[in-house]
């Protein structure tokens, strides 16, 4: 809101050139991003580098395929900010068939499993993750069909369509590649768009108030039957209520994480201090990076780095708030929230606030194909930024 | 605009509060787990990450009376590979036979196999450690740890005792005052990755190890050396399976000295002298059993038949119950018919006519027999439960004998005649030894002791020890008894331990070894000085000598080279 009164102010100044625009660029968003890409190679390196000089005797290892990465990931942006984002709506139904198939070429030989789980394609020279592109693809795809369907969109009908738009590639996700985080996340940022387009929250309350009870019931009948069957899931749903219980087995990674987090105190160990990343804690360059983080730089340099995602929301928010139509909002939302909705995810997990799920944090987190899209995604809402019009309000 | 107004500002300013309030509210979470559940989840993880390495801690020292260093420690390695940390197999396995002199074949097999720590050497001299550690072979570890050292080597070896692996002491002294002697171990802490391999540049973390306390003993290292000597000489020369030695002071009960030979070397307590008469007989027999009777203390582990030093003891009873006096006259015919036995007197031809001080002097036993039957079984008991007799000494070493002693209602009066000349029954020597002291000391039972104090590192004293005493016997008695104890050694049975100048008291004894027959004996002789005012007492016993053994001629002149070396060095002056 703020944001339009100063828009306004700037436009006042330019009542004398209505003809030239004044081009209007997020370096906020840009410079955080940067920030965090940065802080997020360093961190790597930190919680890595002992784990590769051990495993591969390459100290650089993760470090490299990460800024191999944020380069795919710039050549990505470069082609997000160079075209004009209207482009997206004609080619957004060629993206989301394309990565359902990626998903589902996951089950063909081209698939690669890896500690268990067969998630990767390979593309020769790097593996490549479907359910990263499948996020693009959902966000472009539901702002596509959002605009094309117009007032319809707000209607039951329409609502329904939409949802299923997006959970076919959730349920793609979750059946074909059992990647539940991917798929809880492409759900989420499903229901965040259709909450903004839509007029009323009962409906969404509603939906949230029963997912809530289903949750807790579910968490109930698993406990009471004390995961007897049920596999891995409710496995890590036992473990999560009793982390002490299953240290050797399904809570060792979390029980992991709190020792870490519980080393930092305020100020951390310092850079470079953590004990954990010794291979105690594993996966502590990927999923559970933001437990070295609090280990070494402590609850100020955590909380540092939180506040940096919330500015990036806050950039976003005024983004989309102000962005020059319904589609370059509905990207930017989309974008917001799976940044925010993985933030979210992420950090629960590590202080065991959720069960475990593999979720990674945007940008800071090891893992190739998630940096490169989302470094796309950002360069997409600073093209939309880019072309918010800074004209007089009437 | 139309389009633009399907999109609900409102809705996108909800979405992104709740962002951005959920994510604050994982801010506060994680403050409560790093703050409030911080400590517990910290705690845990050094737990994890802390693998402890002990430092042992030097055992305190065992000194003489002047200072003199008895027991301490040395400074030895333990020389252990490393698997994970080795380079170059080759060099270290050459380098460790050279220096260790261990055989490659073994050396190959400890270096190659997998584990965490193998133990190559330990007790390595401090040299060579020294040197295997310049060498800085990777995974090679060099750790400096403690041995006892006994420095006299049998030095008093069954009153020290020794210590195990884990410097606890074994027997004697060494086990006695544990208490005092051990040190409390420290500790390394260091860090280690989650495959246990210690982290150099996290540093350690040390709890140093707390030295053990010094304890002072009585036993003075020269008198006990000459007194082992001497008991050595004596052994050899009459062949003897072994000799015992007690040197004290009888005012305080403080030893000066105890021997048992054959001593035992302090720092190879495992290897037994297989030549030596004592065990060779037992060659075959199990190596522990040997092991035991070789670390056996036998002045006070073992009892033995007194013999004629007891008749002190039967003396001072009759005349603190005014029983006798030294002017009584009695008979010896050679024999004494006690109910239907017969008990003869050492000397065939009996010694006639003589006053008890003349019995006391020839150590006549017929004389003894007629004075223990005037005291009676009821006296003669009352006077071995108050002399302390029939109680241990209270020695402070373990393992104490108690005395071997009929029961009173089954002594007749054949027994009660044995028991009067030191027959029938067993006491330990340093129960005789303690019973003379009281005897000439004024009548003072003392208790018999080595340990004197107790200083910390620092040489601070932090502890005295003290001991009791009871005065159970009169003045009187025990002036009567110097003096006849002096006659004894003047132109009785003991002269073979006067020496000119000196006034010295003492009691001879030869009793047979059980079963009787065997012609094996037990010669000893107690003697002490000055006669009026006894600064020294000491006794020495001689098992199964081979020809002559009368206590008389071959364990006086035992006392006489012992007193007449110590008694100057005692400061103790000749008269006239």
């Amino acid at each position: 809101m703020e944001e339009r009164y100063e828009n306004r102010g700037r436009s006042t100044l330019d009542k004398k050139k209505p003809k030239k625009k004044e081009s209007y660029f997020d370096y906020s968003l840009l410079f955080i991003t940067i920030f965090l890409l940065c802080f997020g190679v360093v961190m790597i390196y930190s919680a890595s580098s002992y784990e590769a000089q051990d495993t591969f005797q390459d100290a650089y290892r993760y470090v490299k395929n990460q800024i191999m990465g944020i380069a795919v990931g710039v050549v990505i942006s470069a082609v997000f900010l160079f075209c004009d984002y209207h482009v997206w709506s004609k080619f957004s139904f060629l993206i989301y068939i394309g990565s359902i198939i990626a998903i589902l070429l996951v089950m063909t030989p081209l698939g690669i499993e890896a500690n268990g789980a067969r998630r990767w394609l390979n593309l020769g020279i790097s593996s490549f993750q479907p359910a990263e592109l499948a996020k693009l693809a959902v966000i472009l795809i539901l702002a596509t069909v959002i605009c094309a369907m117009g007032r319809m969109a707000r209607t039951p009908k329409g609502v329904i369509l939409l949802f299923f738009v997006g959970g076919l590639v959730s349920a793609l996700i979750l059946l074909v590649t059992r990647n539940l985080s991917s798929a809880l996340i492409i759900a989420g940022i499903t229901f965040c768009i259709i909450f903004v387009i839509t007029k009323n929250y009962k409906l969404y309350v509603a939906l949230v108030a029963v997912a809530g009870i289903l949750g807790v019931v579910a968490v109930n009948i698993i406990r009471l039957s004390a995961g007897s069957g049920g596999g891995f899931r409710a496995a890590r749903i036992i473990a999560w209520l009793n982390p002490e219980e299953y240290a050797d087995t399904t809570a060792f990674q979390t029980l992991q994480a709190l020792y870490a987090i519980g080393s930092g105190g305020f100020l951390g160990k310092g850079l470079g201090g953590s004990m954990q990343k010794l291979n105690f804690l594993p996966e502590a360059q990927n999923d559970m990076i933001f437990s070295i983080i609090c280990e070494e730089l402590g609850l100020f340099g955590a909380v540092a780095v939180l506040i940096m995602f919330i500015l990036m929301i806050w950039r976003m928010m005024v983004i989309a708030g102000n962005a020059p139509d319904l589609f370059g909002a509905l990207l930017v939302v989309g974008v917001m929230s799976q940044i925010a909705i993985q933030v979210i995810l992420n950090v629960a997990v590590v202080t065991n606030s959720m069960p475990n799920t593999g979720i990674s944090l945007p940008f800071i987190s090891y893992g190739g194909t998630s940096v490169s899209f989302l470094i796309g995604e950002v360069a997409l809402v600073l093209r939309v930024s880019s072309q918010i019009r800074l004209k007089e309000m009437e | 605009m139309e389009k633009y107004r399907s999109f609900h500002r409102k809705k996108l300013l909800v979405l992104a509060t709740l962002y951005m309030i959920v994510i604050v509210g994982l801010c506060v979470r994680l403050g409560y787990v790093m703050i409030f559940e911080g400590e517990y989840y910290e705690e845990k993880a050094i737990e994890l990450h802390e693998r402890e390495r002990s430092i042992k801690a030097a055992r305190g020292k065992i000194l003489d009376v002047n200072g003199e260093v008895l027991a301490d420690n040395k400074t030895v390695c333990t020389i252990s590979v490393i698997h994970s940390q080795l380079k170059d197999k080759e060099k270290v396995i050459q380098i460790l036979h050279e220096e260790l002199g261990i055989e490659k074949e073994i050396l190959r097999k400890k270096v190659e196999k997998i584990s965490a720590r193998e133990k190559i050497a330990s007790n390595v001299e401090k040299s060579i450690g020294d040197k295997i550690r310049n060498y800085d072979l990777d995974g090679v570890k060099v750790d400096e740890d403690f041995k006892r050292n006994y420095p006299y080597n049998t030095f008093a070896s069954k009153v020290l005792g020794f210590t195990g692996g884990d410097n606890q002491g074994i027997i004697g002294l060494e086990v006695k005052y544990e208490a005092y002697l051990k040190g409390t171990n420290g500790m390394i802490l260091t860090m280690t990755d989650a495959k246990g391999i210690e982290l150099q540049e996290k540093g350690e973390r040390r709890q140093e190890a707390v030295p053990g306390n010094n304890l002072r003993i009585s036993i003075d290292k020269n008198i006990q050396m000459y007194a082992q000597q001497l008991a050595e000489k004596v052994r050899q020369k009459k062949n003897a399976d072994r000799v015992e030695m007690i040197v004290m002071k009888p005012s305080n009960g403080e030893i000066l000295a105890m021997v048992n030979v054959p001593e035992f070397n302090l720092n190879e307590p495992y290897t037994i002298d297989t030549d030596d008469v004592l065990y060779v007989a037992e060659n075959e027999a199990d190596q522990t059993q040997l092991l035991n009777k070789m670390w056996r203390n036998t002045c006070i582990n073992d009892t033995y038949e007194p013999g004629s030093i007891f008749k002190v003891f039967t003396a001072s009873a009759a005349f603190e119950s005014h029983k006798v006096t030294f002017e009584d006259q009695f008979h010896c015919g050679g024999a004494c018919v006690v109910e239907d036995r017969r008990i003869r007197c050492h000397k065939v031809g009996g010694h006639g006519s003589e006053t008890f001080l003349d019995g006391l002097k020839n150590s006549c036993n017929p004389v003894f027999i007629q004075v223990g039957a005037r005291l009676g079984v009821d006296d003669f008991y009352k006077y071995l439960n108050q002399f302390g007799l029939m109680k241990k000494t209270g020695i402070d070493l373990p393992g104490e004998a108690a005395t071997i002693m009929h029961k009173e209602e089954n002594v007749g009066a054949v027994e009660l005649a044995t028991m009067s000349f030191g027959q029938s029954f067993q006491v330990t020597p340093i129960q005789m030894a303690t019973t003379v002291c009281t005897v000439i000391n004024g009548g003072k039972r003392i208790t018999p002791h080595f340990a004197v104090d107790v200083e910390d590192s620092n040489g601070k004293i932090i502890k005295e020890f003290c001991y009791s005493s009871k005065q159970v016997l009169s003045e009187d008695t025990s002036e009567k008894m110097r003096f006849g104890l002096e006659q004894v050694v003047e132109n009785g049975g003991g002269n073979k331990g006067f020496i000119e100048g000196y006034r010295i008291g003492g009691k001879t004894a030869t009793s047979q070894t059980l079963p009787r027959g065997s012609g094996k004996y037990i010669s000893s002789f107690i003697g002490f000085a000055p006669a009026d005012n006894p600064q020294v007492l000491a006794m020495v016993i001689i098992h199964k000598p081979e020809g002559m053994y009368y206590g008389g001629l071959i364990a006086a002149p035992v006392i006489k080279e012992l007193f007449e070396n110590i008694l100057p060095y005692l400061g103790i002056e000749k008269t006239e």
